[in-house]
């Protein structure tokens, strides 16, 4: 039950943190160590593939996406600089309203009957590779091949989904002419100079 | 209600009947298709179809008067609607005969004058188009068996009018006097609607002979309410007092016109239907009552306005509206064949005296302003013998035919016991001796005081009708009204009008009353000749007719102020009520209405769009804020259930 | 490094599980109560943060939050389908990631400041 209260409260620290840093990679690290409090919980849920695939997913692939991003906007004089704030003054109550509403979400989930957690965790612990043991890579591998092989399926199509839209979006979007590598140069020069002209 | 339809007529096939009834709407439909190619001859054309119903008309004397049984006259079934109930077709019996003779002879006449009066207008063709169809549609007022034909001719009767008061449109005045025709004609449609309304809902029926059949079995409030609405109709149509504004107006259409309608023939279909429906007039005293003082009041009151007026014209149309005062005295206290008889007599006279008047009006190219004739005696004599002979007989000089008509219809009114009714009508008889003679004098004796140098003579297609009326004018009367209930009239109606109660014995008899009219004759005569006609008053007859003019007093000028009232009470308000709706309720109410439906939907519009910010955060606050709305609701509702 | 220290975490909580001896079970209403929390914060990193980025990491904060419920009701329920469940999550927020740090790349790249707010063509 500490346990649960120390991790919980590093979840949400690091949440806090993720969003109110100043440089955006400090919110990377902030997010890296929720993801990590976070796998920390679900292996006390007997996820322990689960939590592992969040490591290396989240933490190992999305990340560093990240990283490379805020990489390539930190060019500049000034990077990740911000305008005025345009957001009209009825913000404030709704954003009070929408807070309110965790608090009532919150009450509710308290004061609601309780869900019995399973007694004892039949089968924890085995030999490794046994199907039957609940949270183990077999076990979710035997369920995602066969029972639910769709969401394996489609999770493929997401991500060829995933990726060509990438390739769409950012991809080179300008036809091929000789003299694109000049046509590069003279406009990252250009942007240089609008940006320190806003000196 | 009874399945037993009672028919006035000798029910038959009459093939002259109907040809007689449809000429003149043949005459009509050539004249206005072909008018432009066949131009001259269409005035021809015309009084041909009007001088052939005449001789259809004659060559009927035997059908219209035949007598079997209960039925009186040749009634010619058309069609029926709602087989059974409503049943239309013609009936040609000894009222509607005589009509019938003066509609077509007399109109005849003014067709043949009318040759010469309208020759050279612009409008020629039409002009006779209209004479036609005017007398196709009083012939179907006179000639229907039942009273929804009679309100289709009343109605087109006065649609003709309408047509021939406005037929010089181009003047304001005429286009004026047309309208305003028309709408207090309307005014006396609409009563005779509510009449055939009413014995709808009363018989089921609108035939003459259901109607007069059940007359007896109508209780006292219907029959009078039916009564009111027919005078209201028969108001309207021979201008009675307060529905005779129009008529002095309606002068503003030419000479014929107002010789044919407007005094011989369209004005007297108030008389025409009371005559009609005289079984119910008999059943209801009131009724009696109320027409007897109508007509009373508006005899004197046109013989009072006649003596002011300076348009000939005008003299003649409010001489007309006080005769058929009389004529409407007549019939509406029960002496039918009395005002029937000064009906015929007054026809043949006052187209005589209106013809006769375009003859001057013709000559003296188109004044109309007596004070600036005079002397014309020399100058024009034909005319003058003309109209001295209808004014001997408008003013019931004994022997001449105005003379037999009017005392009848006087002495009629003291029989049937209006002793009120027949001093009235005595005082009048001195007072149109007096205005007629005035026109008399005015115009013809003197000096002439005019601008035109050579009056231009009319031709003999113009003087032939004049002189072929003077005939009747001077002795229609003593030929067939002499000799009281053994006269050639009293025989010829016996079987139409049955005989009346009288209600005692009256204190005159016929010649104490005729004696009695004839002192009152004579001394209108003496008041007008020495105001007008001696060597003194001819004298400064400029100044002193201009002195008169101005003494006039303006309850005269302004005619009783009848014009005024109908204006501020009926047009006034109308007008601003149409003003109104078109300043006030229209802008503002009903363009209002759909501004404001409009400017909210704008105003909806910019509300909405001012969630359009651009901003993601923006709408990503919304999301967030609906979430939490859901959250809210579903934790309190939740929260309620636990 | 950061793998490591992560492991390190795993290591210190492995060993508990592995040993055999019960773990006293969390009641479920915490887990809940922790997601909806982290769920706000995630919530409110969106409306507030200005910087597209960190609103990205915000939605993965969310997207995390929603794992951690699956995953508690799996265990709650035995049931394996919650496992395949955060599984997708995880892929599509994989997916989703890609895709809006393409978006974001390709809009601010030639903007001055990299804000949110400016980037208003859609106004009105």
């Amino acid at each position: 039950m500490i346990a649960f209260w120390i991790v919980g409260i590093v979840v949400i620290a690091s949440a806090v943190w993720t969003i109110t840093a100043k440089k955006p990679v400090y919110s990377v690290v902030a997010l890296l160590i929720n993801f990590g409090a976070l796998a920390v919980l679900y292996v006390s849920l007997s996820a322990e593939f689960l939590a592992v695939m969040q490591i290396i997913v989240y933490s190992g692939a999305i990340l560093v996406l990240f990283v490379f991003v805020i990489a390539l906007l930190s060019s500049g004089v000034a990077p990740f600089s911000l305008g005025p704030n345009r957001l009209p003054r009825i913000a404030v109550p709704a954003g009070i309203v929408v807070l309110a509403a965790l608090g009532f979400l919150v009450y509710a989930v308290l004061h609601a009957a309780p869900v019995s957690m399973a007694a004892h965790a039949p089968a924890t612990t085995g030999p490794v590779g046994t199907a039957g043991i609940f949270g183990s890579v077999a076990d979710f591998g035997k369920a995602l091949f066969t029972v639910q092989l769709l969401p394996f399926e489609i999770t493929a199509l997401i991500l060829m989904v995933a990726v060509i839209g990438v390739v769409a979006l950012a991809g080179d979007q300008v036809p091929y002419v000789p003299s694109r590598r000049r046509a590069a140069q003279v406009e990252r020069a250009a942007r240089e100079a609008i940006l320190r002209g806003g000196e | 209600m009874s399945a037993v339809h009672h028919s006035l007529g000798v029910a038959g096939n009459y093939p002259m009947l109907v040809a007689l009834w449809l000429l003149p709407l043949a005459g009509a439909v050539v004249c206005w298709a072909f008018g432009p190619r066949l131009k001259a001859f269409c005035g021809w054309l015309a009084s041909a179809a009007i001088a052939a119903s005449f001789v259809l008309a004659v060559l009927l004397w035997g059908a219209g008067t035949q007598h079997a049984g209960n039925a009186l006259g040749a009634n010619q079934p058309l069609f029926s609607w709602i087989a059974g109930t409503f049943d239309f077709g013609l009936l040609l019996d000894p009222l509607s005969l005589l009509w019938t003779f003066i509609i077509t002879g007399v109109g005849f006449l003014i067709h043949f004058y009318s040759i010469g009066y309208m020759e050279g207008d612009r409008a020629y063709a039409r002009f006779f188009a209209y004479m036609n169809f005017f007398v196709f549609a009083m012939l179907t007022l006179v000639l229907s068996d039942n009273f929804v034909g009679l309100l289709v001719g009343w109605g087109l009767v006065g649609l003709a009018s309408y047509f021939l008061i406005g037929f010089w449109f181009e003047r304001r005045t005429a286009v004026a006097a047309a309208r305003k025709a028309f709408v207090l004609n309307v005014v006396g449609d609409v009563g005779i609607m509510f009449a055939v309304f009413a014995l709808v809902a009363a018989i089921h029926s609108v035939s003459f002979g259901d109607a007069f059949a059940a007359a007896g079995s109508f209780g006292t409030p219907l029959l009078f309410g039916i009564c009111i609405a027919l005078f209201i109709g028969a108001a309207a149509k021979s201008a009675q007092v307060p529905l005779h504004t129009w008529l002095p107006d309606a002068m503003e259409g030419p000479t014929p016109v107002s010789a044919l309608i407007h005094a011989a023939t369209m004005v007297t279909a108030g008389v025409y239907l009371i005559a009609r429906c005289a079984p119910l007039w008999n059943a209801s005293a009131d009724a009696r009552m109320l027409a007897g003082t109508i007509g009373a009041i508006t005899a004197i009151a046109g013989a009072i306005l006649g003596c002011v007026q300076w348009d000939i014209k005008r003299i003649l149309a409010y001489s007309t509206m006080s005769q058929i005062g009389y004529m409407i005295v007549g019939v509406g206290v029960g002496a039918y064949e009395g005002g029937v008889a000064h009906f015929f007599t007054h026809a043949f006279f006052k187209a005589q005296l209106f013809l006769a008047s375009g003859l001057i009006i013709h000559a003296l190219a188109n004044e109309q302003d007596v004070r600036r004739m005079g002397g014309l005696r020399k100058k024009l004599p034909f005319a003058f013998w003309a109209i001295l002979t209808g004014v001997l007989s408008i003013c019931g000089i004994p022997g001449f035919s105005g003379f037999f008509s009017k005392d009848e219809v006087i002495y009629g009114a003291l029989l049937h016991g209006h002793p009120w009714i027949y001093a009235t009508c005595i005082v009048t008889a001195g007072l149109t001796a007096y205005y007629m003679f005035r026109l008399l004098f005015v115009t013809f004796l003197g000096e002439y005081r005019g601008n035109v140098d050579h009056p231009h003579a009319p031709g003999w297609v113009m003087n032939l009708p004049v002189a072929i009326l003077i005939v009747p004018t001077v002795a229609i009367g003593a030929v067939l009204l002499y000799g009281g209930e053994h006269s050639p009239w009293s025989r010829y109606f016996a079987p139409q009008f049955a005989p009346a109660q009288l209600p005692a014995v009256p204190a005159l008899t016929e010649l104490q009353t005729s004696g009695i009219v004839l002192i009152v004759v004579l001394a209108g005569l003496a008041i007008a000749w020495v105001r007008y006609a001696t060597r003194a008053a001819q004298a400064g007859a400029v100044e002193r007719l201009r002195r008169e003019a101005e003494r006039t007093p303006a309850f005269l000028v302004n005619l009783f102020y009848f014009d005024t009232i109908i204006d501020l009470a009926f047009v006034r308000t109308s007008q601003l009520l149409g003003t109104l709706v078109a300043r006030v309720l229209d802008p503002h109410l009903i363009d209002g209405a759909v501004r404001e439906l409009a400017a909210i939907t704008r105003s909806a519009g910019t509300l909405v769009r001012s969630l359009e910010t651009g901003l993601l955060r923006a709408y990503a606050l919304i999301l967030a804020f609906g979430a939490a709305c859901f959250i809210i609701y579903y934790a309190l509702a939740a929260g309620g259930a636990h | 490094m950061p793998l490591k220290s992560n492991a390190r975490h795993a290591k210190r909580f492995c060993g508990v599980a592995n040993s055999g001896g019960r773990v006293v079970p969390v009641a479920i209403g915490n887990y809940i109560a922790l997601s909806a929390v982290m769920f706000f914060i995630g919530v409110t990193g969106v409306l507030v943060r200005r910087n597209p980025l960190i609103m990205l990491m915000s939605i993965e904060l969310m997207f995390n939050a929603a794992n951690l419920l699956f995953i508690a009701f799996a265990r709650a329920w035995l049931a394996n389908v919650g496992h395949i469940f955060a599984f997708l999550v995880i892929t599509v927020a994989a997916a989703e990631a890609a895709i809006g740090l393409a978006i974001v790349v390709t809009t601010f790249r030639s903007e001055p400041n990299v804000d949110v707010d400016e980037v208003r063509l859609m106004r009105g």
